[in-house]
């Protein structure tokens, strides 16, 4: 890598910050999962996130990367996440509660991640992980899992 | 049960395949752009599969308290920085920084809201990730 330690712990924390988004965000949709239905607790953000994204791209107006248009698939990022939901609304009521489904989804993530790394998928840039990365990973999932598993009463 | 916790790790690999998928997009466009069409694109997907299964207001969502409609509007940064960071540091990387700061925030919210838990637990939780993350970035320096 040819960034220097101070573009990198930038980079850290933007993305340690990001997970406490996601904290709220769960907060906020589990909330309203709570009075309504799953599609509705998935259903609102999307609305709303598609209207504050507009509000934001016509305020900031990003530059495009490329003049030319991606390939098709690209848009799809958003079914893919759309489908999360619908999986995750059946595993919460199985055996697996609420637990069981976010530790085996964290375990999802970081294989495919890890996998998505070193083959450099989907045009992104290719990456071998190297001995700390896994040494790190299995800290950071030990803790979590010390979290969900002991951590609150539910 | 088996398929249970297939379709939870399928979700998983779900969430990773978004961010890269969306990654992808912000690198032709910009991380808000992807995170605007990550949004409008699963918002018409839902609609379309809540039209087929239906039950969408089911409930009483008009009693939610109003903050409980402000996911979409943290959702829409946490799209875009996702997506600026998987091109900057991997998928494996931003997946696991994201989890760690969930983690660590979801105990400060939790203690924040007076959540009951467990004290010991949520001490060596969260300095294990601490930990981890600090493995992490003295790697990140000498490379």
């Amino acid at each position: 890598m040819t960034q220097p330690p101070n573009t990198s712990l930038f980079y850290f924390a933007a993305a340690f910050a990001t997970g406490g988004l996601l904290s709220l965000m769960v907060l906020f949709n589990g909330t309203l999962a709570a009075y309504g239905s799953l599609f509705f607790a998935s259903w609102v953000p999307h609305l709303t996130g598609t209207v504050a994204a507009l509000f934001l791209l016509a305020i900031l107006r990003p530059k495009r990367a490329e003049v030319t248009r991606p390939p098709l698939w690209v848009y799809l990022g958003g079914v893919s996440g759309a489908v999360t939901v619908m999986l995750t609304s059946a595993t919460l009521n199985s055996a697996l509660a609420l637990s069981g489904t976010i530790a085996l989804g964290l375990a999802g993530q970081m294989v495919f991640s890890l996998f998505a790394d070193m083959r450099g998928l989907f045009g992104l840039p290719q990456r071998t992980p190297q001995r700390r990365d896994y040494v790190s990973l299995a800290f950071i999932i030990a803790g979590s899992l010390i979290l969900i598993f002991f951590g609150s009463s539910t | 049960m088996i398929i249970f916790a297939s379709l939870a790790i399928f979700a998983g690999v779900l969430v990773s395949l978004s961010r890269q998928i969306n990654g992808r997009l912000a690198l032709s466009t910009s991380a808000m752009e992807s995170s605007f069409w990550n949004h409008l694109v699963g918002l018409v997907f839902i609609t379309v599969i809540a039209l087929i299964v239906g039950g969408l207001f089911a409930g009483e969502p008009q009693a939610a308290p109003w903050w409980a409609y402000l996911g979409g509007i943290v959702g829409v940064v946490f799209i875009a920085a996702g997506s600026w960071l998987i091109a900057r540091i991997g998928a494996a990387r931003t997946a696991l920084l994201i989890i760690a700061g969930q983690m660590v925030f979801g105990v400060l919210l939790d203690v924040a809201l007076g959540a009951p838990g467990n004290l010991w637990a949520r001490v060596l939780g969260v300095g294990l990730i601490l930990a981890g993350m600090w493995v992490a970035h003295s790697g990140k320096k000498t490379s």
